[in-house]
């Protein structure tokens, strides 16, 4: 289903190409971000006006961010179609993406919440950082996990945090607790929705039919990539880099064919298993937060609940 | 216990804080920290897993110790004793051996506990918890207790101060060292937040201590009266020491930026610091030169400068071309660094060697 969360009218029709632009970008969108602020603002009873205003400022960063992304990266295609900087040129793409962030700022700050501008404007720096470390370390195939944690802590998860925090700041709800328990909540599931992205690239639960080793043959080692590569020598990692197909992939966990299949599904379990605690640290949050909640928003916690199966296992929730 | 009860979290004014971070929660479970949040503020917060002992693999003796005191940085006061020890037995000044050995066997100790109580104020100040560990860390990964460590710290240095009494009683004049040291950590208790690696004064402290402070100890331990050579020495070692100093914080420019840790590299930013650490280490080069231009033999002065400069290009070219403050190349400058300081510690060991061997006659 097309996923649209501004009206026409919300930009200038005098300016060329621009609503083309969007209307391309955004229809392709499943709106998760968007979804995830509803989550949360619905059992908070927020007004559909303010719910408005805080999905079109985080789909408007996400897609702000995707387009300059989309240039950095040099990809060609977003969601299955041609990426705006090659559609438009760069210099379209950018300013497109820099035409939402200003839109941002200006709806926010018309909400007359000057602590959500705040931390709305962190956000947008936090992925910024995000993005100008991960160009960094692009072609660098022995980055560590950690490494590659604290890039997709900003790249990622700030994203994630906003949509948990945002809502309870548009309510004036400040209390530090409660703002804590979020903060850690968003990043762990910035750092499973990442690690699970990541898997799809090695065709691991990849349901939604990603392109295989897209990552890797842009040369960036993502966070599944580090994990594997950690104690391979010089010449495997070297056969990983060079690989095509996932095949190739995996034959660099031996020559037999399937000793070296099964050695990278054991890798594949102990990467699960390592975020499966990660999960568990979610749920030990999730229940801090219900301390922190009133009994009337009992909600939230059932909503939040299942986001790790979703976001980490690329499943349907079991209940 | 279900999952979610193995994990707990604090605030830094909980009661329990500082119980989960000096690991008091009993014999059979370890409080290790997972997860920090504010490190350093009013509002830090910790989330600690706590972990049934036996699921924790514990290390040999031999790892678990050579880890807890950093045995592999003995070297940075065993070659200014090996110095000091060969310059003098070349003056024929060594003439103390008992006091000598009491002094070593004695900083042994205090070195072991500070490198104990320096892991300590690292876990407590949330230091080893927000930077990416490079090396293994005893109470991080849970092997000990940050309070048990806390006491064999003491324990340690106690006996260290023990056996450093002899010293004092056998040369007197040692005293004088002792006073300024002690001013030195004292001051620095007062300067630092939370670790002579935290802050810019720290830095310069440690870089007394372990240079002069170290070289001027051991001169007047052996009955020689402190001369320039020994100062010298000290000045060239502190600053090659705190070069592997920047370097380590220069690893951690990042997360430590973002924790708010306050030191050189910090302050400078990542192009700057890289500049900076190439400065620093070129200018550890020229105080080598002239080092050597007073103390040595103007064949071993071009010779040694040359070998050791040849050995540091690599180290400036990956210093030249590191192009992120995150990634593998920290980890190949940390050990260009380290190599390029083993180097040359094994040349001025094969210089002193040279010049024993020619007074012993075991030259041809």
């Amino acid at each position: 289903m097309a996923f649209k969360i501004y009206s026409e009218k919300d930009f200038p029709a005098y300016l060329p190409k621009l609503n083309q632009l969007y209307d391309e970008l955004f229809s392709g969108g499943k709106g998760f971000r968007s979804k995830l602020v509803g989550m949360v603002a619905n059992p908070l009873g927020i007004d559909a006006k303010t719910q408005l205003l805080l999905n079109q400022t985080i789909e408007f960063i996400h897609n702000a961010s995707l387009l300059h992304d989309d240039l950095v990266d040099r990809s060609n295609l977003r969601r299955g179609k041609k990426a705006a900087w090659l559609k438009y040129t760069p210099e379209y793409a950018v300013l497109a993406g820099d035409y939402l962030l200003a839109r941002v700022m200006m709806n926010l700050s018309s909400h007359g919440n000057i602590k959500l501008v705040q931390y709305t404007s962190q956000i947008i720096s936090d992925l910024l950082e995000g993005e100008w470390l991960q160009d960094s370390i692009v072609g660098d195939f022995f980055v560590s996990v950690d490494q590659l944690d604290r890039v997709h802590n900003l790249k990622t998860a700030s994203l994630f945090k906003w949509c948990l925090r945002a809502p309870f700041m548009a309510q004036d709800r400040y209390d530090e607790n409660l703002h804590q328990v979020l903060e850690e909540m968003g990043t762990i599931l910035g750092q499973l929705f990442q690690r699970g992205d990541d898997l799809l690239d090695f065709d691991i639960r990849n349901d939604e039919g990603k392109v295989l080793l897209g990552d890797l043959k842009s040369g960036y080692l993502n966070s599944f990539g580090a994990f594997i590569s950690k104690n391979m020598t010089r010449p495997q990692i070297d056969q990983m880099i060079k690989s095509h197909t996932l095949d190739e992939l995996i034959s660099c966990f031996g020559s037999n064919p399937a000793d070296a299949k099964m050695a990278f599904a054991a890798k594949v379990s102990e990467f699960d298993a390592i975020n499966e605690k990660l999960i568990q640290l979610y749920l030990h949050h999730l229940s801090q937060l219900e301390k922190l909640i009133n009994p009337s928003e009992m909600a939230l916690i059932q909503n939040l609940k299942p986001l790790t199966e979703i976001l980490y296992w690329r499943r349907k929730p079991s209940s | 216990m279900s999952s979610a009860s193995r994990f707990v979290t604090v605030k830094k004014f909980d009661r329990d804080f500082s119980k989960y971070l000096w690991g008091r929660t009993g014999n059979d479970t370890r409080a290790i920290p997972v997860r920090s949040l504010n490190v350093g503020l009013d509002d830090e917060l910790v989330t600690f897993e706590l972990k049934p002992k036996s699921e924790i693999s514990q290390p040999g003796f031999f790892l678990f110790w050579t880890t807890a005191i950093k045995l592999r940085s003995y070297i940075l006061f065993l070659f200014p004793l090996f110095y000091v020890v060969s310059k003098n037995f070349l003056l024929e000044r060594f003439r103390d051996p008992v006091a000598l050995a009491f002094a070593l066997v004695a900083m042994m100790f205090i070195y072991a506990g500070l490198n104990i109580r320096n892991d300590i104020a690292d876990h407590i100040s949330g230091f080893d918890r927000v930077n990416i560990p490079t090396s293994l860390k005893p109470i991080l990964l849970g092997w000990t207790t940050a309070s048990r460590m806390s006491k064999v710290s003491w324990l340690l240095l106690i006996i260290g101060i023990v056996l450093a009494i002899p010293v004092v009683l056998l040369e007197p004049d040692e005293i004088k060292v002792l006073s300024v040291v002690v001013v030195l950590i004292v001051l620095g208790q007062f300067f630092k937040k939370n670790s002579y690696k935290e802050k810019i004064s720290g830095e310069v402290i440690l870089f007394l201590l372990i240079g002069m402070g170290v070289t001027s100890g051991f001169q007047e331990a052996l009955g020689a009266d402190i001369d320039r050579e020994t100062l010298a020495l000290g000045f060239f070692w502190g600053a090659a020491v705190l070069f592997l100093v920047h370097v380590n914080n220069f690893s951690h420019l990042l997360t430590s930026t973002q924790a708010g840790i306050k030191n050189t590299m910090t302050n400078l930013g990542f192009d700057r610091a890289k500049n900076f650490l190439m400065i620093w280490w070129g200018a550890c080069l020229v105080i080598w030169f002239f080092f050597h231009w007073f103390y040595a033999s103007s064949y071993l002065t071009w010779l040694s400068t040359l070998v050791l400069t040849f050995w540091s290009i690599p180290l400036f070219i990956k210093l030249s071309q590191i192009r992120s403050p995150l990634g593998s190349d920290l980890l190949k400058i940390r050990e260009s660094a380290h190599k390029t300081f083993l180097i040359m510690v094994a040349i001025f060991f094969v210089e002193n060697a040279w010049y024993i061997g020619t007074k012993l006659n075991w030259m041809p």
